[in-house]
């Protein structure tokens, strides 16, 4: 280190002496391939500029030079070679072939392997495509660069973590979570616990026989992360980035009323129609009357200069009358509730080593602010990981990570006061701040600025929507947070006991400590009549995990054998406390002293679960061109009770055909590899910690103990096993195009299943293992080098996925012995033989009665007279599937209702999931500039959009809530064709309930990434400064989709959800520097 | 090569060594209890035992117990407000967050079986019948006579709780007395799985037969808290059970008599009727739960909906008030009358404002924490039912009585009654009780008891006017969508 510090010290010095000395030479040499041969239109540039030449046609160059530079060669399908100028004159270098990203390590599961020989599907992620993106984790960063991975971002949070699926939907009621390892550690903390800088590759691991070694838990995919190392071979080195940006919301949201005006007409037009239906003599009177009541709108929120609805409305046009003047331009909570933010980052990595020694260091900070107020992530990491060849035959390594985290969620209460449901859902005649009677806004006392509209808690008039609630005011003076201590860290210990057999050991613990805390003030809001609120809630866990693994190595002749047997057992402890606190003495003080009532018991536990595992595998390769794996593994888990123990598995081969003689450097294929595996794993993880238990929940009554029926419990649950067959292959074509393509079919059966019990028996739900579901699919990941120029280069990367998802066989109902027919339990969709578990199982919507109105749907009837009306002894179909499970020769017609009820449930021939979906990726480099961008795209899925539903509901009172602009399509006379219901004051029950009214396309294509950088290199920098970097880049810049504000991509089904934080667009500028 | 021996003795010891043991794959919770840790825990402490039923009481008051996460769903009392508005006599007048807008008050949920208010109704009594049946199993099955006091004790009241839930079962979800109609399935034991639905006739068989036994097992019991169900609790409720099927009325009238003799209760006076009806401890009070900070009960909860001076939705813009039509009845002279707020210019008239009341009367409430108690039943509806059943055997003297007892507490003058009588002497029985039990889940069972209709005031928001029968099926649940998918014996509704 010390040898460093000098190194900076001198940095300035040396670069004043050096332009003194400065001293241009020319040099000459001769560029040769392996075989001796020259080589030549070989690119000879002096590193970091743009002096050059290309080798003449014996592979001889000559090029002006100054002694200390850096002369770099290349050449398509060669390594690059640099080369220091020094005081001779003469170079010649030869140049070998580029098999570097053939032989590239790959890790797998407890060992790594080359790209070259190993038989499952590996996706390395370049570190450089995850590190550009501008997110907290890295498991946002991963959308769109692995076919087959689906990364749902589900919230624009400053440091949320994504939901990640690997090939399609493995479970139906089990978990679908890949497992995470991180540095060979099963990982279950927090990954927002590892700073992505810090990260060196990650890898996903798709098939079985790359899963299969995680047994019980690889059934989903494997997601393995290695985090940096030191390394003996290059320089010390100290690499430091920083960047900073804004966080804000580009992506548009539901396109809403945001006139008053325009508003306030529909009022009245509902309240209008609603009189006509109902036979008022004189509905315009009605709606005049009404239209300034409690029940519609207060008087109190009458912003016009008029003095009731027949002054405001012209009756004729229904519409706010020409010259009416309001008495003052209420607010809108979304300008209120979103602005931009700033993200800073900084990290500051060290690393090098000798040849005993290696070390690796970094300390990381994000403030990272999020659009919607008072939201953000703050957090600091460090991570030490050392390595070192004690003795001989003894390496011990400790790999260290901690991460302290304070995250800021105020505004996303689950419930009305939610600045997002505010943001599209609250007309726009309600202003954010509060009004006296002279529609004066008022000083707040408190904190200053103006009060808040609370409704009527602020003593002035009931809001007849989310009354006493204002999530501005609540945001900016309520606290809903978290910090967190996270620590992750392994200690490794490996004995060459031969040459060929190694032990190894790995001890890896993670655990934190996480501290929520949610404060309501004592001044406005759901807290004023308790004096202020405090819930603290204390998590901490503990996951041990210790594996013991003997691994052999030998070669004889053609012939490479690798094989390992190990132990591992992995131990999960969670423990929570919780306190409720009324009464605050201090306001903005969090806590517990300064709080005088216990308003509630503290509450507080301990659970956990652990896993026992046993396994082997070997590797055997004959001469690099066959390769075959096998492994076996038995794993016990603590979440069954009498079934603890499964066993997997798994085989797979690989064929290198290019390394047969017949198609050995042969110019157009490349390189050519089949593979096939087939393999057995499993999954626990979706049953709860004990499932297998009946339970009883505890109490305190009048101060006596009381033990009520909590869960049922079934002891014969075990684990869920996934048989899965792949095919593959991987190419190149000339050195135009690489590629892969797999396809699999993976049939997951002993299902954790949810088997609806009929409720009578007093339980909903017995869990079981039953069912079969099948996900097949084909991945495609192509990479078209389209440019390869001196000075310009041009890749195009395409990747997706085509998944089919199916139910092969449902759970058996035990009493009749036969398949469940129908199980509803997921709506919108339905799960039954033959289907997949996203089919969507509704109602169907006919539109709209151009006479009246009045919304319509389908119902499907049993023609049994053959008459083809439904009349006479027909009978109405409520639910189509049993219906005709129960009637197979049921004469099934269909008819008109104008009564949502009586409309048909049935399949209506659409499915959650899409026909494909994918990344693309564009690199670019143009002499030191570098370009890339990523998109994301999707066709071929529906989902239902719930949020445009509400905002198409005609809901009571009429002023629940705003509308979608759409509602400008509203039916208004009859004879009036369109697919928008009247507005009747909810006379119409239902028109906006789940139907295929609100089915919606979830096609989308969304740029995901850009960035321009440019890189200095060379001792135009000086001696100490290696490379420097400097870059623009935006991160989710564009989405279309069916519609403003409809995000499939935030949900695993794509449908709409309430609430949702649209994710952030951010644009960054940063430098990269290595000393 | 020693180095090698060494080398893997140390490598075969780690491997070994850490072999993990049986043990290692055996968690317990301790959130909540599995039933072996109940059986330990049981084992040397008989409170445990005792607290199988105070677990079931338990779920009367808990939230999610009707399987949602709905803020309507609150066990009994959440029933008993679907029960009093479905009547008419609890008017929605101001909703701005609109629960049970349209699925009670515009009977959504009673016309559509898919709709979760009819499931959750379902799911808790049939919830509750499946810890009494668990009770009944522990302590020896359905015929069992237990020799220890507290057994016997203990088995009464849960057999009083089964049988209760088995009556509100068949008033939320037939439309009338019919014993031969096939209405629900019946569960006995807490092995019973799904079955098809029996007759009425069998179920009141078994509720019958069940608060029977239970009178007679709680005979001696002298209960800690008043939620635990005495006997003259258990008699209560086979009053009811008995007076809805309308061919006993002797019956009801002697249990009912009894209980207002012996039960050791007096009629709530005019004072506690304006009291806030918030402590158990009330000598009017028969059965009821003493609510405090340990029982977690908060926004979820009949407070959390009813009570303008809670933290509550009645205070934040979803009033409950009493129908209009209703109040109008009420005699200027009756302390009733003064138990609602009378400001027809403010949009909380005839909020209930001085019958329900959190004692620090603060507007929304002084805590999200909520202590007071919740009333299940009262003596006053003993001497109304003994008036009914008295008049429903053309004893006009004695129902008089009975009434005009109550009604002393109520009106300055109650001599009227004594000129009532036959069908008229029957209409004020039942005004009167809408009256008396205004909010208190009892009168959908005058309702259907008495087969009146319901006239909505002009205070509701929908339905103003509109006669709707007794009989009607928008004022019965239907038979969840989840019972007719996932019970094969069960495919069709109630007539």
């Amino acid at each position: 280190m010390k040898k460093r510090l000098n190194g900076l010290l001198t940095l300035l010095l040396v670069l004043v002496v050096q332009l003194g000395f400065a001293q241009e030479k020319t040099v000459t040499g001769t560029v040769l391939d392996e075989d001796g041969l020259p080589l030549p239109g070989v690119n000879v540039i002096e590193q970091g500029t743009s002096n050059g030449v290309q080798t003449n046609f014996d592979g001889e160059f000559t090029l002006s030079i100054e002694v200390g530079d850096v002369m770099v060669f290349s050449y398509l399908g060669f390594a690059t070679k640099e080369v220091a100028v020094t005081s001779a004159d003469v170079y010649d270098v030869v140049l070998s072939v580029d098999a570097a990203a053939l032989d590239e390590v790959v890790v797998v599961g407890y060992g790594t392997a080359t790209k070259r020989s190993f038989a499952g599907t590996a996706t390395t992620v370049d570190a450089e495509n995850l590190e550009v993106k501008a997110y907290s984790n890295i498991s946002q960063a991963l959308a769109g660069e692995v076919a087959g991975v689906n990364v749902i971002n589900t919230s624009g949070q400053p440091g949320t973590t994504s939901t990640i699926r690997i090939r399609g939907f493995g479970s139906v009621n089990g978990s679908r979570t890949p497992l995470y390892v991180v540095d060979g550690v099963p990982f279950s903390g927090s990954i927002n616990s590892i700073n992505p800088s810090d990260i060196k590759s990650t890898t996903i691991l798709k098939d079985a026989t790359a899963t299969a070694i995680y047994g019980a838990r690889g059934a989903n995919g494997v997601v393995l992360i290695t985090t940096k190392t030191g390394s003996s071979a290059a320089e010390d080195y100290i690499e430091v980035d920083v960047r900073t940006g804004v966080n804000d919301q580009i992506i548009p949201r539901y396109d809403v009323v945001r006139s008053p005006e325009e508003y306030i007409g529909y009022v009245w037009e509902g309240i209008y129609n609603r009189a006509v239906i109902e036979g008022s003599a004189n509905p315009v009177d009605v709606a005049n009357a009404n239209l300034f009541s409690d029940n519609y709108v207060p008087a109190g929120y009458n912003l016009w200069n008029v003095a009731n609805g027949a002054e405001l409305i012209n009756p004729e046009t229904r519409m706010v009358r020409d010259g009416v003047t309001r008495r003052y331009n209420p607010e809108s909570f979304a300008d209120e509730a979103f602005d931009s933010a700033i993200r800073t980052e900084a990290n500051v990595r060290f690393g090098g080593g000798d040849e005993q020694t290696t070390y690796f260091a970094s300390v990381g900070y994000l403030n990272d602010d999020g659009y919607a107020v008072n939201t953000g992530y703050d957090r600091y990491t460090t991570r030490l990981n050392v390595k070192s060849d004690v003795k001989e035959w003894l390496e011990i390594g400790a790999n260290i990570g901690y991460t302290f985290s304070e995250s800021l969620n105020n505004g996303q209460t689950v419930g009305s006061e939610n600045v997002f449901e505010f943001a599209d859902k609250t007309a726009p005649i309600f202003p954010v701040f509060l009004r006296d009677d002279n529609f004066q806004k008022i000083e707040d006392p408190i904190y200053g600025g103006f009060l808040y509209d609370y409704g009527s808690s602020s003593n002035f008039r009931t809001r007849p929507q989310s009354d006493n609630l204002n999530p501005i005011g609540s945001a900016l003076y309520d606290f809903n947070g978290t910090d967190r201590h996270e620590l992750n860290g392994n200690f490794s210990l490996n004995l060459d006991i031969t040459d060929n057999l190694t032990f190894e050991t790995r001890f890896g613990a993670q655990y934190y400590m996480d501290r929520f805390i949610s404060a309501s003030n004592p001044f406005y809001g759901t807290s004023v009549g308790e004096g202020g609120s405090l819930f603290k809630r204390d998590r901490e866990v503990l996951t041990t995990n210790f594996l013991q693994l003997f691994r052999y190595n030998n070669q004889f002749g053609n012939h490479t054998i690798e094989a390992l047997a190990a132990h591992e057992s992995n131990d999960f402890e969670f423990d929570e406390d919780t306190q409720f606190k009324t009464k605050v003495v201090l306001p903005g003080l969090y806590e517990l002293n300064n709080y005088i009532v216990n308003a509630q018991p503290p509450t507080g536990f301990n659970e956990g679960r652990s896993i026992e595992s046993y396994f082997g595998q070997i590797n055997y390769d004959y001469d690099d061109k066959y390769y075959l794996t096998g492994s076996v593994r038995r794993d016990g888990s603590s979440r069954f009770v009498n079934e603890k123990w499964g066993t997997f598995g798994s085989v797979g081969a690989a064929w290198v055909v290019t390394n047969e003689d017949f198609l050995y450097n042969n110019d157009i294929i490349s390189f050519l590899k089949l593979k096939a595996s087939y393999g057995i794993t499993g999954d626990q993880a979706g049953v709860g910690f004990y499932s297998g238990f009946n339970t009883f929940d505890l109490g305190n009554l009048n101060g006596n103990i009381s033990v009520s029926v909590l869960d049922n419990g079934n002891p014969d649950l075990t684990w869920e096993t996934s048989r899965q067959l792949q095919a593959g292959v991987e190419f190149s074509l000339g050195r135009w195009l690489d590629g892969s393509v797999d396809y699999y079919v993976k049939d997951t059966d002993n299902l954790i299943f949810d088997r609806r019990v009929g409720p009578s028996q007093g339980i909903a739900i017995i869990t079981v293992n039953d069912g079969e579901l099948r996900n097949s699919g084909l991945e495609f990941n192509l990479t078209g080098h389209l440019v390869d120029s001196k000075d310009f280069k041009l890749d195009l990367n395409v990747n997706g996925e085509i998944l089919n998802n199916e139910i092969l066989t449902m759970p058996l109902e035990p009493s009749t012995g036969e398949p469940r027919i129908l199980d509803r339990s997921n709506a919108p969709y339905a799960y039954s033989e033959g289907r997949s578990i996203f089919d969507i199982y509704t109602r169907e919507w006919a539109g709209v009665d151009p006479a009246n109105g009045a919304p319509l749907w389908y119902q499907y009837f049993d023609d049994v007279n053959g008459n083809g009306t439904f009349d006479g002894d027909d009978v109405a179909i409520q639910t189509m599937v049993p219906y005709l499970a129960d009637n197979p020769d049921a004469n099934v017609q269909k008819t008109i209702t104008d009564t949502y009820v009586d409309a048909t449930e049935k399949y209506i021939g659409k499915s959650g999931i899409p026909d494909v979906r994918g990344g693309v990726r564009l690199n670019a480099t143009w002499k030191n500039f570098n370009f890339s961008t990523q998109m994301l795209y999707s066709f071929g899925g529906y989902a239902i959009d719930f949020q445009y539903a509400e905002l198409m509901s005609d809901r009571f009172g009429a002023v629940g809530n705003n509308y979608h602009t759409d509602i400008a399509n509203r039916w208004q006379r009859p004879g009036d064709i369109t697919n928008v219901p009247r507005l009747a004051d909810a006379f119409d029950p239902r028109a906006a309930s789940t139907s295929t009214r609100f089915l919606t396309k979830t096609d989308y294509l969304a740029i995901n990434n850009a960035i321009v950088g440019y890189t200095l290199s060379g001792d135009k920098l000086g001696d100490a400064v290696n490379s420097l970097n400097i870059f623009v880049s935006g991160d989710n810049l564009f989405a279309k989709t069916a519609r403003e504000g409809f995000l499939p991509y935030t949900s695993e089904s794509g449908n709409s959800g309430r609430r949702l934080y649209a994710p952030l667009t951010t644009f960054t500028m940063g430098v990269r520097v290595k000393f | 090569m020693k180095n090698i021996f060494k080398l893997t003795g140390i490598a075969a010891t780690l491997f070994l060594g850490v072999g993990c043991s049986e043990e290692f794959l055996d968690k317990q919770p301790s959130e909540f209890l599995t039933q072996s840790q109940v059986a330990e825990a049981a084992s040397n402490n008989p409170e445990v035992i005792a607290g199988s039923v105070a677990g079931i009481y338990t779920l009367q008051f808990e939230s999610g117990s009707g399987g949602t996460g709905g803020h309507d769903d609150f066990g009994q009392k959440a029933y008993d407000i679907y029960g009093d508005m479905l009547s008419g006599d609890v008017a929605l007048s101001v909703s701005s967050f609109g629960w049970y807008r349209s699925n009670i008050t515009e009977f959504q949920a009673t016309q559509d079986f898919t709709n979760g208010d009819n499931y959750q109704v379902w799911r808790y009594y049939y919830r509750i019948i499946r810890s009494a049946n668990l009770v009944i199993d522990a302590l020896g099955g359905n015929d069992a006579v237990p020799e220890l006091a507290e057994n016997k004790y203990l088995l009464g009241q849960a057999k009083a709780m089964r049988a209760h839930s088995y009556f509100y079962l068949t008033q939320y979800f037939t439309k009338k007395y019919d014993p031969n109609a096939e209405i629900l399935p019946i569960y006995v034991t807490s092995d019973d799985v799904n079955g098809p639905k029996v007759t009425a006739a069998e179920i009141f068989a078994l509720i019958e037969k069940d608060l029977n036994d239970a009178i007679s097992l709680l005979d001696g019991f002298n209960r800690t808290a008043k939620n635990q169900v005495n006997k003259a609790v258990a008699q209560g409720i086979l009053a009811y059970a008995l007076a809805f099927q309308g061919d006993d009325w002797q019956t009801v009238k002697d249990l009912t008599g009894d209980v207002i003799a012996n039960g050791g209760f007096r009629l709530m006076n005019r004072d506690e009727v304006t009291g806030g009806f918030n402590d158990a401890s009330t000598p009017g009070w028969m059965w009821g739960v003493d609510l405090t900070t340990d029982s977690g009960v908060g926004l979820l909860s009949w407070w959390g909906q009813m009570d303008y001076f809670s933290y509550s939705y009645a205070g934040y813009g979803d009033y409950k008030a009493m129908d209009s039509d209703l109040y109008a009845q009420i005699s200027d002279d009756d302390i009733r009358k003064s138990q609602f707020l009378n400001d027809p210019s403010s949009s909380n008239h005839l909020q209930p404002w001085f019958k329900f009341y959190d004692p620090a009367k603060q507007p929304r409430g002084t805590s999200t924490t909520i202590v007071n108690d919740l009333i299940y039943m009262r003596v006053a509806e003993m001497y109304l039912l003994h008036a009914e059943a008295a008049a429903n055997l053309g004893m006009d003297g004695e129902a008089i009585a009975a009434l005009q007892t109550l009604l002393n507490e109520r009106v300055d003058d109650a001599s009227y009654v004594t000129s009532l009588g036959g069908q008229a002497l029957k209409d004020e029985i039942y005004l009167q009780t809408r009256i008396e039990l205004w909010g208190e889940g009892k009168s959908y069972l005058a309702l259907k008891r008495n087969m009146e209709t319901v006239v909505r005031g002009p205070n509701h928001l929908s339905f103003v006017g509109v006669p709707i029968p007794y009989d009607d099926e928008r004022l019965t649940f239907e038979i969840p969508q989840e019972e007719i998918l996932y019970n094969p014996f069960v495919n069709s509704q109630n007539d």
